[in-house]
């Protein structure tokens, strides 16, 4: 970024953004938030169901009943990949730098990016309906 | 608010704080996008440079609170959309624009987990170490909001306000 852009960005970090556990929480956090995610959705491990005609919260999966509507599991998937991916980070925060320093930050980009034909793919029921 | 607006009304309400929000945080990543895909070397120039001339690294708190607010919002009206927007909708065979509703809720929660380490790269924008992975994660993010942006315009003209 050596630009006039740059010029402006280059302020100096505060005191969380120089903390080398947080960047080790934060890239941890982010290169397995998507795999996590699809693992979640593929695995169906929502940490809870939302039924949205009853109002009804239950723990882990539920399949919607007859008569009371649908059910949502989204807002579990999500719950169960933040938990997850904070739990990992957290870990990663315990080692010793010399080995999370060595998580190659490309990936934070790179696998949202390959999560995209899997969930291309989990949504193939959409697509090929008649 | 009850009294004061009809049920219809009020969700239509949430859905507009969901869209101005949206509006806000596509400004912000695209401004930040167009700095760091095109970065201006000279800080005069037409309305496109200057677009690309913002000082990108102040934006990143920004885009987090308005991606987490936008998400926020989005999921609390979710609860309506699951029940008279997305059952009309496979009623009426419309079945590609509610895969691409849920295509936009996990892309939407994709994103969401890539923000701690785009808020970290920018704000260690001083660090050239992280050049390329800022880079790469804000052009993520911004074609995800891009992406989540058309597809919730698309389904608000499908079955949206007031309907």
């Amino acid at each position: 970024m050596s630009t006039a852009t740059a010029a402006n960005s280059r302020t100096a970090p505060s005191a969380l953004a120089a903390s080398s556990k947080f960047k080790a929480f934060a890239t941890t956090f982010s290169i397995t938030g998507p795999v996590v995610y699809c693992l979640t959705q593929f695995f169906n491990w929502p940490l809870f169901t939302y039924h949205p005609a009853t109002d009804r919260l239950v723990w882990g999966y539920e399949a919607a009943r007859p008569g009371e509507g649908p059910n949502m599991l989204w807002y579990g998937w999500t719950v169960t990949t933040i938990l997850v991916a904070a739990g990992l980070g957290i870990v990663v925060i315990m080692l010793p730098e010399r080995i999370s320093g060595k998580m190659p930050l490309a990936l934070v980009w790179i696998f949202p990016i390959l999560t995209i034909p899997y969930v291309i793919y989990s949504l193939m029921p959409w697509w090929t309906h008649p | 608010m009850a009294g004061l607006v009809s049920t219809n009304t009020f969700w239509s309400l949430w859905l507009f704080v969901h869209l101005i929000l949206a509006v806000g945080l596509l400004g912000a990543l695209t401004h930040q996008a167009m700095a760091v895909a095109l970065p201006v070397r000279r800080p005069a120039g037409g309305i496109v440079t200057r677009f690309r001339a913002v000082p990108a690294a102040g934006y990143a708190t920004a885009v987090c609170v308005l991606w987490v607010l936008t998400f926020l919002v989005g999921s609390y009206i979710y609860t309506k959309y699951r029940i008279y927007i997305r059952i009309p909708l496979e009623q009426t065979g419309h079945y590609k624009t509610g895969g691409f509703f849920d295509f936009k809720e996990h892309v939407a929660s994709i994103g969401l987990t890539l923000l701690p380490a785009y808020w970290y790269f920018w704000k260690n924008a001083q660090n050239a170490e992280y050049d390329n992975a800022r880079k790469g994660v804000t052009l993520v993010l911004a074609v995800m909001c891009w992406f989540l942006f058309i597809v919730g315009h698309v389904l608000n003209n499908t079955r949206g306000f007031a309907s």
